[in-house]
Order: C-alpha cells, then structure tokens, then sequence
C-alpha cells in the first residue's frame, strides 16, 4: 500500500476532528447571508440575531472572522458534563456521551472560548472524563478475548486511540487459541 | 503457523530450534549439529530449526523435547505470576514465542501469559515518557524497567503501536487548532 506505515492502522485525531466538523452546531450570526449551497447542503439564510443551523467547519471559519457567536451544544455546559463526571466515576460501564463529543468540545473550546460560561472549568471536566473512562478502557483490556469486542458508548476518538493495539492483540490471542469455539480460560 | 504463509514473524519464528531425539542413524548429516560428526547416531540430542523438525517428527524419524519456554517449571510461573517472567529471555532477545505445539494446555498458558501481561505492556506504553521523566532510570522504575526489559517480540510490537497512538492523541489534545490559521 502507498500509506506510510502510521497511517495505516487507524485514522489519525485530525481527520476524525474534520469529519466531527460536519456536525451542526447552532449560531447567532452578525452578518446577513442569503441561504448558500454546498456540496453537503444547503445551509442559511443568516439573518443577525436570529440563530441557525450551520456545520461546525463553517462556524468556525465565521467565528474566526468575528461574524458569530457559537451556542454551545446542549450537553457542552457545567451542570451536564459534572453529572456525567460522577456518573463516570461511579458506576463500572461507560457512561453515554455523544458519538464525537471529544472533537466538538475541543474544536469549539478552542475557536470560541469566549462564548462560553467557564471555558476553563469545562476543560478540566473534559480532561476528567476521559481520564475515568481511560482507565475503563484500560481494565476491559484484561477480559479480550479472541472472537469480539463490544464497546457500547464508546466514543470515535477513543475507539481510535485503542484500535491499532487491540486489533493486533486479537489477532495474537486468535494464534494462541486453539479450539476457537471453547470459552475462554478465565 | 500453516495458514499465514507470507507472516514474516512465523517464518522467523520456524528459525527458532528446537531440541529433537533421533530414533535411528541417518548417515552424512552430522553437519546438521555443527559438523563434528559424519553421521547423526541414533538417540543423540540435536537442535533443529522449526520447519525441519516438522517433517523429521511427522515421518518419525526423531521425537522432539518440549521446549525449555514450555516447560513445566516456566509454566507453574508463568501461572503465578505473568508479568514476572521475562519472555524475552525465554525466546531469545526479539525472539517470538509462536509456536503451534499441539496441546490445548500450551495453547491456554499463552492465552493466559498474555492476557495477564496486556495490562501492564500497554499501561507503560500509554505513560512511557512520563515513567522515563519522572524515575530518571533508578529507583522507582525498576520494575517497570526489568518488566519491559523482559517484553518478547510481538509484546514489543504492540507496546510500538500503542506508544505511537497514544502519543498521538496526547498531541491533538494537546495542540490548539488556532495556531494553524
């Protein structure tokens, strides 16, 4: 294959980051624009102050300009992400949190800090929650088994972080497996 | 091992001897233990590679040993402790432990060791920097040291991969998208 050797096993964070960009994500826009097509969609009008729907590449090629400000989704606020937190830390499953919300939540962080209440605050329960379900990912690794993995509410960037080992190490166990069909030694 | 043909790592790993008894004399092949000899004798002891072992074991010309890595003394540690035992040391440095041994025990032992070690590789793969910054080489990362010391080769390889992705991640995190633009 032409990919370079990194590239092959999984994606890398930049990429999964673009196609979280094609998200939808609500603004009040500053400038009036009439309903635009593009090759995903139509999206608009623009009509200051009333909110719309745009993708979040686009919101954040306007919010660069100055031309709007971001409405954080619903579940990018303090209140949401700390029950989450402590949902997180006391139960033993992962708990549900959008598919892509690692990519959103840094990509707005980072272009529209200022549209939110405590950026800071938000950070740091962002970096908590993927710590706490770091180590749940870290535990499940010692219950794989050959044949399958399931990883409900596990979300894109996580599945992407862990990919490249946990394939190969299902691979590995598929060698050292004789009998396929028996139950794995616990 | 007989259905990955092209798999690099089992062709190695059919390079790895493994130590047979020959049953009857087979004149002009005593080069095959390192030339002293003319003839191989019967019940001598000789190391052969994997992928000639098989034929000699198949046409009964030879009964093989189990390998020292199998062995019941590595095996009772292996079943105490995994993570103490240094594979590396057992297959030889970037050696393989790959082995298709018929025995549903063998092949549980290694599901075992490896699921036991998994742990422990990729945790030290995910904070391999932060292990190097914060012992400096003595005192606290012993351990660590002489269990990575004692990783075998396909445990080296995903403990790559895993350092690799994380260190990925860490960095996409890490960055900020505005200084792009």
């Amino acid at each position: 294959m032409a990919l370079p050797a990194s590239l092959r096993a999984s994606a890398i964070p930049a990429e999964l980051e673009l196609i979280a960009s094609e998200h939808l994500v609500e603004i009040v826009p500053l400038v009036a624009m009439e309903r635009t097509a593009f090759i995903s969609g139509a999206y608009g009008p623009l009509r200051p102050p009333q909110k719309c729907k745009i993708p979040i590449w686009m919101a954040t090629n306007l919010k660069m300009k100055k031309k709007c400000h971001i409405v954080p989704p619903q579940w990018l606020n303090i209140e949401y992400l700390q029950e989450r937190l402590s949902r997180e830390t006391s139960h033993p499953e992962f708990s549900e949190m959008p598919f892509r919300f690692a990519e959103i939540a840094k990509v707005l962080l980072d272009v529209a800090s200022d549209d939110f209440q405590n950026p800071d605050k938000i950070r740091s329960l962002l970096k908590d929650i993927r710590e706490a379900r770091q180590a749940k990912s870290r535990e499940g690794l010692s219950q794989l088994d050959h044949s399958e993995l399931s990883l409900p509410n596990l979300c894109a960037m996580e599945i992407n972080e862990i990919r490249p080992f946990f394939v190969r190490a299902m691979g590995v166990l598929t060698q050292f497996v004789k009998d396929p069909e028996a139950r794995p030694p616990e | 091992m007989d259905d990955d043909y092209y798999s690099i790592e089992s062709i190695l790993a059919e390079n790895q001897k493994i130590q047979c008894t020959f049953k009857i004399d087979i004149p002009d092949m005593g080069h095959l233990d390192g030339g002293r000899e003319r003839d191989i004798k019967a019940l001598s002891k000789i190391q052969i590679p994997m992928w000639m072992a098989y034929i000699l074991i198949y046409s009964d010309y030879a009964d093989f040993n189990i390998p020292s890595p199998f062995q019941a003394r590595v095996r009772n540690a292996l079943n105490a402790e995994a993570k103490s035992v240094k594979l590396s040391n057992l297959v030889g440095q970037g050696g393989l432990c790959l082995d298709d041994v018929p025995a549903s025990e063998v092949s549980n032992i290694l599901v075992k060791t490896f699921r036991a070690r998994l742990p422990e590789v990729i945790d030290q793969a995910q904070h391999f920097a932060s292990i190097n910054a914060a012992g400096g080489g003595a005192g606290a990362s012993d351990g660590t040291l002489t269990f990575r010391e004692g990783l075998d080769g396909t445990e080296r390889e995903l403990f790559a991969l895993a350092q690799e992705s994380a260190r990925r991640t860490r960095k996409w995190y890490t960055t900020s998208e505005r200084g792009r633009k």
